[in-house]
C-alpha cells in the first residue's frame, strides 16, 4: 500500500482542521453559555435586590404603622420613633427599587408608581392619625383607622408587591430553564465534539503510523535494492577485472610469443648477411666480366640490393621489438603490485629534474620546482615513472626557437593532488589532445626517436594510481601536463597481480 | 674427479628449430666440438634424461650440460628444471635456461629453482650470438661433475 506524500498531509491536516474546527465550536458554545450563566445570574442578583428592596419597604410601611397603633394606643409620643424612621426611609426605598425597574417592562413601573401612590396615601393617612392624636381628637384618630382605609391601602401595597416579585420570579425561572438547555446542549456538544476530536485526531494519528510504517517499508525496499546493487557492483568489478587481467595476459603472451619468431628473422637476416659477405668477397676476387649481364646483374645484387634489403628487415625487425617491449612493458606494469609508501614529492622531482639537468643543459634549458610541493601515500616507482616520462618529453620536445623552461607546480584541491608538468616547448596540436595518450600514438612532427609510448605508460601507471592525466598546450607556446592524484593511495583488496 | 670436458653431452631442449640451429651455429663457432642432442618437446627430453622408468637412474655416470627453453608446446621448462634440479642422479648438471622471457619474476623463479644461468635471448642478432658463443666459451672451460651412480 502506497500513499503519496502530499495525499498524506492533505489528508492529515483536513482531519486537524476538522477537529479545530469542532475545537471552535465547543469553545463558541462554552462562550454562549458563560453568557447565558452571566446574565441569568445578574437577573438574579437584580431579582434578589428588588425582593429585598420590596420587603425593606413593606416592613418600613408595616414599621410605620406600628409606630403609629402604638402611639395611637398609648398616647406616648416614645412609639412614634419607629414611625418617623421608617416614613422617611420609604422614599429612598422607592427611588432604590425605581432603580432596580430602571429599563424594564412598563408593567413593573406601573406597578411602582401605584406603589409609591399607596405608600404616599398610606402616609398621608397616617400623618392625618397622628395629626389627630396630637390634637386630643384620639376618637376621630381611632375612627379613622376604623375605616379600614389604612388596612386596605397595606393589602393593596403588598398585592403591588406580590404583582412586581410573580412576574419577576417566572422570568427567572424561565430563563434558568433556558440556561438549563443550553448547560444540556453544551454538555452534548463538548461530548460529541470531544468525540470527534478524539476520532479526528486518533484517525489523523493512525494516517501517520500507516504512513511512517510505509515509509519504513520503503526504506527496507531501498536498503535491499542497495544491497543488490553493491553486490551487482562487486560482481562487475570482478568481471572486469577478470577482462582487465585477460587482456594483459593476452598483452603478455602475444608479445612474448611474437618474440621467438623475431628472434629467428633478425638471427637468419644476420646469417644471411655473413653468407652474403663471403659471396662478396667471392666475387670481389672475380675479375669482372666485361659483358657477362648475368654476372653484372649478381653483382648488383649481392653489393647492393640484397644489402638494403636486409638493412629494411633489420629496420623493421628491431622497431618491432621496440613495440614488443613496450607492449610488454606496460602489461607488466598493470601486473606489478604497488606498494603505497609516504612519497616527498618534492625530492622525487628534485632527482627527476638532476637526472635530466645535464641534457637540459646541454640544450640551455631552465628547470625549476615552484616548491615546496604536497607530499602523498603513493606507489613511488609508479611516480618515478611517471614524472620521469614527463620531464624527459618536455626536454625531448622542446622549441629550439627559443630558451627552454620547464617547471613543476603541485597543489592540493581537497582530499587530491594536482601537479602540472609545464613547459614552453613546441606544444600540442589541439586534435591530439587525446591521442598521445594512446599506445604507439605521436603527434606533430616526426624528427625526434620514439615508438609513442611513454605516455601512453603515463596514463596507465597514473590510472592504477587512481588518478588522471590531462594535456592542455598551445602549439608553439608550450604545454602543461596535469596529474591528479589522491592525498592517500588505498588499495583495494583486489585480486593480486598474476605471477608471469 | 675431473672429467675432460670433450665428453660432456649438451642436450638442447628447444621447440623453436630455428633457434636451436643458430644456437648451434653459434657454439660451434666458439669452437665447441662437444655433441649436442636436441629436443624440440619437453617429453622426449624428460625420457632421455631421466630414462624409459622416470626414475633417472638412466642419467647415472652421465655428463649433461642442458641448454633450456621456457616455452615448449607440451609443457613449460620451468618443470623441466624442477624436475631435473630434484632427481638426486641430475640435479648436479648444468642448467642454462635461456628464454625469451625477460620477465624479473621467471628468472627468480628459475635461480629458485636452481638454474645455474638465465639468458634471455636478445633479438638483436649480434648480441645474441655473442651470448651463445660465451656460452659456448664457457662449456669449454667449466668442469661437469658427472651425475652419482
Amino acid at each position: 500500500m502506497h500513499i503519496s506524500n502530499t495525499t498524506v498531509t492533505r489528508r492529515t491536516m483536513l482531519m486537524l482542521l476538522a477537529g479545530a474546527l469542532a475545537l471552535l465550536g465547543i469553545v463558541t458554545m462554552s462562550g454562549w453559555l458563560a453568557e447565558s450563566t452571566r446574565q441569568y445570574s445578574q437577573a438574579v442578583g437584580r431579582m434578589t435586590a428588588i425582593r429585598v428592596a420590596a420587603g425593606t419597604l413593606l416592613s418600613q410601611l408595616q414599621d410605620a404603622e406600628i409606630g403609629q397603633r402604638g402611639y395611637l394606643l398609648t398616647g406616648d409620643r416614645q412609639y412614634l420613633k419607629p414611625y418617623e424612621a421608617a416614613t422617611t426611609a420609604v422614599d429612598d426605598t422607592i427611588a432604590r427599587l425605581h432603580g432596580f425597574a430602571e429599563g424594564e417592562d412598563a408593567v413593573a413601573s406601573d406597578i411602582l408608581d401605584r406603589l409609591a401612590v399607596l405608600a404616599t396615601a398610606k402616609r398621608t393617612e397616617l400623618a392625618e392619625t397622628i395629626a389627630l392624636m396630637e390634637t386630643g381628637r384620639r376618637d376621630e384618630a381611632l375612627a379613622v383607622v376604623r375605616t379600614g382605609r389604612g388596612m386596605r391601602l397595606m393589602d393593596e401595597a403588598r398585592q403591588a408587591l406580590a404583582d412586581l416579585i410573580t412576574p419577576a420570579d417566572a422570568q427567572l425561572a424561565a430563563q434558568l430553564a433556558a440556561m438549563n438547555g443550553q448547560a444540556r446542549m453544551s454538555r452534548w456538544v463538548a461530548a460529541l465534539g470531544g468525540l470527534f476530536i478524539l476520532l479526528v485526531v486518533g484517525g489523523a494519528v493512525w494516517i501517520v503510523l500507516r504512513y511512517t510504517r510505509d515509509l519504513v517499508q520503503a526504506q527496507h525496499a531501498i536498503q535491499a535494492l542497495n544491497d543488490s546493487l553493491e553486490q551487482r557492483v562487486a560482481e562487475r568489478t570482478v568481471e572486469l577485472q577478470r577482462a582487465n587481467d585477460e587482456i594483459q595476459r593476452f598483452a603478455y603472451i602475444v608479445s612474448h610469443d611474437l618474440r621467438a619468431p623475431l628472434v629467428n628473422v633478425m638471427g637468419f637476416t644476420s646469417e644471411f648477411d655473413s653468407g652474403l659477405a663471403s659471396v662478396r668477397a667471392h666475387l670481389d676476387r672475380q675479375p669482372p666480366d666485361g659483358d657477362d649481364a648475368a654476372a653484372a646483374e649478381a653483382r648488383r645484387a649481392a653489393t647492393e640490393d640484397m644489402p638494403e634489403a636486409i638493412d629494411f628487415i633489420r629496420a623493421s625487425t628491431s622497431k618491432m621489438d621496440r613495440l614488443i617491449n613496450a607492449i610488454l612493458a606496460l602489461s607488466r606494469q598493470g601486473r606489478r603490485t604497488l606498494v603505497p609508501e609516504a612519497v616527498s614529492m618534492q625530492s622525487l622531482l628534485e632527482n627527476a629534474l638532476a637526472s635530466v639537468r645535464h641534457q637540459a643543459g646541454e640544450l640551455g634549458c631552465a628547470m625549476d620546482i615552484a616548491g615546496p610541493l604536497p607530499s602523498l601515500v603513493s606507489d613511488r616507482l609508479a611516480l618515478e615513472q611517471v614524472f620521469g616520462n614527463l620531464i624527459d618529453n618536455a626536454v625531448k620536445y622542446l622549441d629550439p626557437a627559443r630558451p627552454g623552461r620547464i617547471t613543476i607546480r603541485g597543489r592540493a584541491e581537497g582530499n587530491r593532488l594536482l601537479f602540472e608538468v609545464v613547459d614552453n616547448g613546441r606544444g600540442i596540436m589541439p586534435q591530439d589532445h587525446q591521442r598521445i595518450f594512446e599506445l604507439f600514438r605521436r603527434s606533430g612532427a616526426q624528427d625526434r626517436p620514439g615508438e609513442g609510448i611513454g605516455l601512453a605508460y603515463v596514463r596507465t601507471l597514473v590510472r592504477r594510481l587512481q588518478g588522471d592525466v590531462t594535456v592542455d598546450s598551445v602549439p608553439g607556446q608550450g604545454s602543461v601536463f596535469r596529474i591528479s592524484l589522491p592525498k592517500t593511495l588505498t588499495l583495494s583488496p583486489e585480486t593480486p597481480a598474476h605471477e608471469a | 674427479m675431473k672429467r675432460d670436458p670433450q665428453t660432456v653431452c649438451i642436450v638442447m631442449i628447444e621447440d623453436d628449430e630455428g633457434h636451436a640451429r643458430l644456437i648451434e651455429k653459434n657454439i660451434r663457432r666458439a669452437g665447441v666440438t662437444n655433441e649436442i642432442l636436441p629436443f624440440t618437446d619437453g617429453t622426449s627430453a624428460l625420457a632421455h634424461l631421466f630414462g624409459p622408468d622416470g626414475t633417472g637412474e638412466a642419467s647415472a655416470g652421465r655428463a649433461f650440460l642442458i641448454l633450456l627453453d621456457l616455452n615448449l608446446p607440451d609443457m613449460t621448462g620451468v618443470d623441466i628444471l624442477a624436475r631435473v634440479k630434484t632427481n638426486p642422479y641430475t640435479k648436479r648438471f648444468p642448467v642454462v635456461v635461456l628464454t625469451t622471457t625477460d620477465d624479473r619474476q621467471e628468472i627468480q623463479r628459475c635461480y629458485d629453482l636452481g638454474a645455474n644461468v638465465y639468458i634471455t635471448k636478445p633479438v638483436n642478432y649480434e648480441s645474441f650470438a655473442n651470448a651463445i658463443r660465451q656460452l659456448g666459451l664457457f662449456f669449454s672451460v667449466i668442469q661437469i661433475p658427472e651425475a652419482e651412480g
